[in-house]
């Protein structure tokens, strides 16, 4: 399969702080790929290089074998990646139905925007509930629900997850993971998640790096590092 | 003092406090839109309103521009010039020391260069009378007496406001601005792009004062200075809790009418306090401004 994601020897920081120091990784079209390590290892800095927040200090992002080197954030969503970003990064003071509406900012189809948010309120029915609710007075929860329809309404091709379970009880992480697969499965979508949460990561992608102090110490089928008790416990703690 | 005068003087200083309350209320939008999108207080409001005021006043008198062409034109002058302002400065001092104060000093900085420049045509020394396109005359609505000024500012002044409000609630460009002063890092995630928002955000600030300026500038005289006025203007805005676009307008309502009030029943030489009681009164009962909702704890 073709890759749709290429990061090539990327190298991004703040200020005189380097974050990453030549990462390299694919997400290959259709597929399901982790990005794990321990807090500040570079997985949330990785993200924000794809979607245009930090720019690189050397390397490149490809999209389809395209580069986004310049491309600003939003010529980013507009070309097809969108992130879920981690923390509740939600306009609490809009309501449930005007964050979908905007999560299409990119988007100039009204009928279409309509259409999708019926669908994203098929996959996640508490957000039809909570409609006209401010999205402030939510759970953590509900909240990251929201985050995921919001992302999906700019129809992306690529979604960036960064850390999904966060915060959540073990119940609803396996809730929001399940529509996750059925948001892969159903919508055609490939997938890029940043997890701590290894075990939860491993078991729904197909592919894994896993990133400390900015390099990618180790990589390979998600079924084969899992597998490895020495890797888990060195990177993992598990 | 008897019910009879007290009962007059509460209608006359109501009545001419919503006519000066909706030029401060104008400028408290501008100010706050700014604020609330951007982080930044622009100290250089006062002066976009003064030099609105003298771009219309040399459109007309220089030009020779009936003032029905100059108005417009020195409206969409000022906002480009806001707009500008954000292109070529802020965002330059953003990029290289993205900290809001440099921010402010660099609008701090736009309002020295303005005062000088129209210093330095040379008409800005001496204080100088404005037109009115509006005929003489005046109404009374109860026992308080309007002139037909009066009353076109006022109209004029909330027709602004409500297309501003129209604009900033209803349309797409509104909910980016909205969007943007919620959660910077979340509307870049959504496909916003930060700088045309907040350029978009100038031009309308821009846009505002200069029509705040030509509504008032045949009631006032004019002078480089003139632009003190927008102390009043942070007044109301803090009245209104500094982030509320209703505050705002809110707060220039009863800094207006608690001028004129306190100007009617105590001295006309008490009214530069009034304001200044106003935002004590305020900051001592509810600090977060009457529009400000909960306190909430930031992060800085």
């Amino acid at each position: 399969m073709a890759d749709l994601l290429e990061l090539d020897d990327i190298c991004a920081g703040y200020g005189r702080i380097e974050a990453l120091s030549g990462v390299s990784l694919r997400v290959p079209e259709g597929g399901i790929v982790a990005l794990l390590g321990a807090n500040g290892a570079g997985k949330t800095t990785t993200l924000n290089v794809v979607s245009g927040i930090v720019a690189p200090t050397r390397g490149e992002v490809r999209l389809a074998g395209r580069s986004l080197r310049g491309l600003g954030s939003d010529a980013i969503v507009a070309a097809g990646i969108s992130q879920v970003p981690e923390g509740r990064e939600i306009f609490r003071d809009m309501s449930v139905h005007e964050n979908l509406v905007i999560g299409a900012h990119a988007r100039r189809d009204k009928a279409g925007i309509a259409r999708d948010i019926e669908v994203m309120t098929g996959y996640f029915p508490i957000l039809a509930k909570r409609f006209r609710q401010m999205a402030g007075t939510m759970s953590g929860g509900e909240q990251q629900m929201l985050l995921i329809a919001r992302a999906l309404m700019a129809r992306p091709k690529l979604l960036l997850l960064d850390e999904p379970s966060l915060g959540l009880s073990p119940l609803l992480v396996q809730q929001i993971f399940d529509i996750i697969v059925r948001l892969h499965r159903d919508e055609k979508l490939t997938l890029l998640i940043v997890e701590q949460n290894a075990a939860v990561a491993l078991a729904v992608s197909d592919y894994a790096y896993i990133l400390e102090n900015g390099e990618v110490v180790a990589k390979g089928p998600s079924a084969v590092l899992a597998a490895d008790d020495s890797l888990r416990a060195a990177y993992l703690g598990a | 003092m008897n019910t009879e005068i007290v009962f007059l003087f509460l209608q006359q200083g109501i009545a001419s406090g919503l006519v000066t309350g909706s030029v401060y209320a104008l400028l408290a939008l501008a100010l706050v839109i700014v604020f609330r999108t951007t982080d930044v207080a622009n100290f250089a409001e006062g002066e976009f309103y003064m030099a609105a005021a003298y771009l219309a006043f040399f459109l007309i008198a220089l030009v020779g521009l009936p003032i029905w062409a100059a108005a417009p034109a020195m409206v969409v002058g000022i906002a480009v010039a806001a707009g500008l302002f954000q292109r070529v400065v802020l965002r330059r001092v953003a990029a290289a020391r993205g900290v809001s104060v440099n921010l402010v000093i660099a609008t701090l900085g736009l309002s020295y260069v303005l005062k000088g420049f129209v210093r330095a045509t040379g008409f800005g020394d001496t204080p100088r009378s404005f037109p009115s396109v509006v005929p003489d005359g005046s109404v009374t609505l109860g026992q308080a007496s309007l002139s037909y000024l009066d009353l076109a500012i006022l109209g004029a002044a909330l027709a602004v406001m409500a297309a501003f409000f129209a604009v900033f609630n209803l349309t797409r460009t509104g909910r980016a601005m909205r969007a943007v002063g919620m959660n910077r890092r979340a509307a870049q995630l959504v496909g916003i792009n930060l700088g045309r928002t907040e350029r978009l955000v100038w031009i309308f600030a821009g846009g505002i004062s200069a029509v705040a300026a030509i509504l008032i500038a045949p009631k006032l005289l004019m002078t480089a200075e003139m632009g003190g006025v927008v102390t009043l203007a942070f007044a109301a805005a803090i009245v209104g809790g500094f982030a509320s676009l209703p505050g705002a307008v809110v707060g220039g309502f009863i800094i207006g009418i608690a001028e004129n009030l306190v100007g009617l029943f105590v001295s006309t030489r008490a009214i530069n306090v009034a304001p200044f009681v106003i935002i004590m009164l305020v900051l001592i009962f509810k600090p977060q401004g009457l529009f400000g909702g909960r306190l909430r704890v930031r992060k800085v």
